[in-house]
């Protein structure tokens, strides 16, 4: 038995994996509705993050939306028809993102067409709202640094008073933490280059900057002890050679995103905020110091100025390698935005696109005709990039109509996983039972077989990101028949060897090698229209062809591995229950 | 030991003329609904002909003679469907078939549930799913089912072909075709729909009766080693047929009992798919022992090869 040790071990290996792989997939569908909500209630986000590492459900299982929307080309003049398609996925994308949907996915089809899929989401009125709507790019003042801080710590404190009320039956103390926003030292004064043109500069990033006394990320506290709920997750970003202005947004963890929303929701916070300014996240999360961030900015409401009024906006390159972004205005934008520009220069000024700060440049001088916005050293040319499919967008919007929708609801998904669950359970049911039937011991055997077969087709798909579909809970089941006939074939051949007058011994081998030919090529005939239906198939077919795929590889190891390694487990056979 | 059958001695090769008979109807006929799918005149399902669906609840009862009425003024060639086995009852599912232009579709689904919503008015139609799919979307579709399917053919045809030889290759994809299109065939006959899910289900029994056939083939293979002169041919294919006899009824049997369950318990949405799947199971199980066996036997009977 020794010589198969080997077996055993990979066994044993493979079965850890599985565990660690289904891990998160198990403690997600054994948890109920009610732990679902006090999970999300103690820890927005962390059941996000746990449905992106658990076996994702397709459309049909859970509820989703999935549209395929056309670029209007007809309505756009031929200059502008370049780039369309990546600008409304531009817009979508920033849309989209923050709706909570695990796996978003935006992608582009043809030559006008737009694919968005919103697993899990069921909003179909909002997400055709987000979606479908034209783009609005304006341009907005900050709020000072100043009174920024002054609001962030009132509303600090009503957080904590908050919080306080619901845990105030603990009795604890709560810890003296010193983190409080103060007046600050400015920071070391450079200046900006100036270049020949009226600029905006926006400089991402640059390291060398003083902190002190700004707000920074702090460990994590227990939310009733941290006086500062809301300001201990938040960093001033603070990226500039400015000396008098502090920037007033700031960098909050993306996994803090979720929560701070719903703090700035609140009612009772909702009130401490000035009418006159919001608060607004720039349009997707960026990575520094290796960190996921986003940025939070107060926004003033008034309106200065609209992205219409931008023309021949394009992506350039100055003379060290930094990139910048050049745009010229209309004949009515042009006063009003020299006007704008003159009033406030060194005040950064908001690019919102549909109420999001694309970025919030500083304004270096006033700008009449034809301006440009500088990025940073640190910025790369998609961000670049980026910023001028925004500002493209909202100056050409690209109009988009709906020509396939496939909206889900959540009851019809759940009766579905419901139906498909029950019948995989019934069928695996029946054969369990017929195979222990027919073939007593050794159908046992096989019966435990296909169990681990079951398992490690699980564990692959969830270590695997694979998207569970109702075609592919088919593909489940017509694995369980796959992996019933290797055994079929090989008991009956091990039944045949029997009858010639072999010992038990020598007919379980000999079973077991002969029908190996035959299994083999049966396997690898269903892998060959599994790869094809992976390769051109699409949506619900992909996954009918992943499960499958899956099933028939390991039910060639459940087969030959682990049901042989149980026969070979006794040495001496007299007699066969099979 | 439990056991179906014992030992057998069918003349399985001695009735080939009439099973091919049987199959060449079947074939035909398959051919037929084959050619009613290509052209788009059969049942196209939305996913393929493009078209408008929408399922819903009402929240009190209506007949579905009620709905269809109010739908067909405006859409005559709307077809409901009264969904029972859903949570809910008075579930329906509305579908209109072939938009003209993509924006169409669009529009069909705004004024359907419009006639609905004031057909019913103080009746509540709590929509659970809308689709939409445009006429090219559908037509992309169709393409990439019939590339999926022409792939996997030349594919399994390569890999018997290596396997065993390329009579073999060829007679196990005749036999797999002949399934494919005898449940195509059936399919039509029944009126039922032609989609995505069905496809899938084609392409799954194709690879059943492959594996079958396989099966007997191996058997084939091994058992002329023993069986040295050549008129014996016939003789070593009919005794393999019987020889693994108890295993394909075996298999057959599980799968059944699962394709089975999948057909009474799946819901609306895998019925047909799950139906598909029976019938591929019956005809692939016929198809190894009277459609690929035989046509390895007419083929050597013509010009003598041997298997290998």
């Amino acid at each position: 038995m020794s010589r198969h040790n080997w077996r055993v071990i990979l066994t044993v290996i493979l079965v850890i994996l599985a565990f660690i792989a289904f891990w998160n997939t198990f403690k997600l569908w054994t948890m109920s509705e009610a732990d679902k909500e006090t999970l999300n209630e103690r820890d927005p986000g962390a059941l996000l993050h746990l449905q992106q590492k658990a076996i994702r459900l397709g459309l049909d299982l859970q509820g989703g939306i999935h549209v395929v929307l056309r670029v209007k080309m007809e309505e756009l003049d031929k200059g502008s028809r370049e780039d369309a398609v990546e600008r409304a996925m531009q817009i979508i994308r920033n849309r989209v993102d923050g709706l909570g949907v695990a796996e978003p996915v935006i992608r582009k089809q043809g030559n006008d067409r737009i694919i968005v899929d919103l697993p899990g989401y069921t909003d179909a009125a909002r997400a055709e709202e987000l979606i479908g709507q034209t783009a609005l790019l304006e341009f907005k003042l900050l709020e000072t640094y100043d009174n920024t801080s002054l609001i962030l710590t009132k509303i600090d404190s009503v957080i904590h008073d908050n919080e306080q009320a619901k845990k105030d039956t603990t009795g604890k103390t709560p810890q003296e933490t010193t983190m409080v926003a103060q007046e600050t030292e400015p920071p070391a004064d450079t200046t900006a280059e100036s270049t020949g043109e009226d600029i905006l500069t926006e400089l991402m990033g640059d390291s060398a900057v003083d902190t002190t006394g700004m707000f920074a990320f702090e460990e994590e506290t227990d939310l009733d002890e941290n006086l500062n709920p809301l300001t201990s997750r938040l960093e001033t970003a603070l990226y500039n050679n400015r000396s008098s202005t502090n920037w007033p947004g700031f960098a909050v963890l993306k996994k803090d995103r979720e929560l701070i929303d719903k703090w700035l929701n609140l009612p009772q916070i909702q009130s401490l905020i000035p009418v006159d300014v919001q608060f607004a996240w720039s349009t997707r999360p960026e990575i520094r110091n290796n960190r996921e961030i986003y940025l939070l900015y107060l926004v003033k409401r008034k309106v200065q100025f609209l992205g219409k009024f931008l023309q021949n906006i394009h992506l350039g390159q100055d003379s060290y390698g930094g990139y910048d972004v050049n745009f010229a205005l209309s004949g009515d934008g042009a006063a009003r935005f020299s006007q704008l520009t003159g009033a406030n220069i060194d005040k950064p000024l908001a690019i919102v696109i549909d109420n999001k700060v694309e970025s919030a440049p500083f304004i270096n001088s006033k700008i009449r005709r034809r301006g440009q916005i500088t990025m940073g050293s640190s910025a790369t040319v998609k961000d670049a990039r980026n910023l001028e499919i925004v500002l493209k967008a909202g100056a050409l919007p690209a109009p988009v109509e709906i020509i396939e929708k496939n909206i889900v609801g959540a009851t019809l998904g759940a009766d579905s996983i419901k139906k498909g669950f029950f019948s995989s359970l019934v069928g695996l049911t029946l054969v369990l039972l017929f195979i222990g039937f027919y073939y007593r011991l050794s159908g046992i055997i096989a019966d435990v077989g296909l169990l681990f077969n079951l398992f490690f087709l699980l564990a692959v798909m969830a270590g695997l990101g694979a998207t569970l579909t109702m075609p592919g809970i088919a593909g489940i089941i017509l694995t369980i028949g796959i992996s019933v006939d290797a055994n079929v074939l090989i008991f009956e051949r091990i039944r045949e060897e029997l009858r010639t007058g072999k010992t038990v011994r020598a007919s379980i081998d000999a079973g077991y090698t002969r029908a190996f030919v035959a299994i083999f090529d049966s396997h690898v005939t269903t892998l060959v229209t599994a790869g094809a239906l992976f390769l051109l198939g699409s949506g619900p077919i992909k996954g009918f062809a992943v499960t499958l795929f899956w099933g028939v590889t390991i039910s060639l190891y459940t087969a030959y591995i682990i049901t042989k390694q149980i026969f070979d487990i006794r040495k001496g056979y007299r007699t066969l229950s099979i | 030991m439990y056991r179906i059958i014992g030992e057998t001695h069918i003349n399985f090769i001695g009735a080939r003329k009439y099973a091919f008979l049987l199959s060449a109807a079947l074939i035909i006929i398959g051919l037929v609904a084959f050619a009613m799918v290509v052209t788009g005149k059969a049942n196209l399902g939305i996913d393929f002909a493009g078209g408008v669906m929408v399922t819903g609840h009402f929240e009190q009862p209506v007949t579905i003679g009620e709905l269809r009425s109010a739908v067909t003024v405006e859409f005559p060639d709307a077809e409901i469907t009264n969904l029972k086995d859903f949570e809910k009852p008075n579930a329906f599912i509305i579908k209109t078939k072939r938009p003209e232009s993509e924006a169409e579709g669009k529009q069909r689904l705004e004024t359907l549930e419009k006639i609905i919503l004031e057909t019913f008015e103080g009746n509540t139609f709590t929509i659970v799913s809308e689709h939409i799919i445009g006429p090219a979307v559908g037509e992309t579709l169709r393409g990439d089912a019939q590339k999926a399917v022409l792939l996997s053919l030349f594919g399994i045809i390569a890999y018997i072909w290596i396997r065993f030889d390329f009579r073999s290759g060829i007679a196990a994809s005749i036999a797999a075709l002949h399934d494919v299109l005898a449940v195509l065939g059936v399919f039509y006959l029944l009126n039922l729909e032609f989609d995505l899910l069905l496809v899938t289900a084609l392409l799954t029994l194709a690879g059943y009766s492959l594996t079958d056939t396989v099966v007997v083939f191996d058997r084939i293979r091994e058992n002329l080693k023993k069986f040295r002169t050549k008129g014996e041919f016939a003789h070593a294919v009919n005794s393999s047929i019987n020889e693994v006899l108890s295993r394909t009824i075996n298999t057959s049997l599980t799968t059944l009992l699962v394709v089975g369950t999948l057909f009474f318990f799946g819901g609306e949405v895998v019925r047909y798919f799950a139906l598909a799947l029976i019938l591929g199971v019956l005809v692939g199980t016929y198809s190894s022992i009277f459609v690929a066996s035989p046509i390895a036997v007419e083929w050597e009977a013509r010009r003598p090869k041997r298997f290998k």
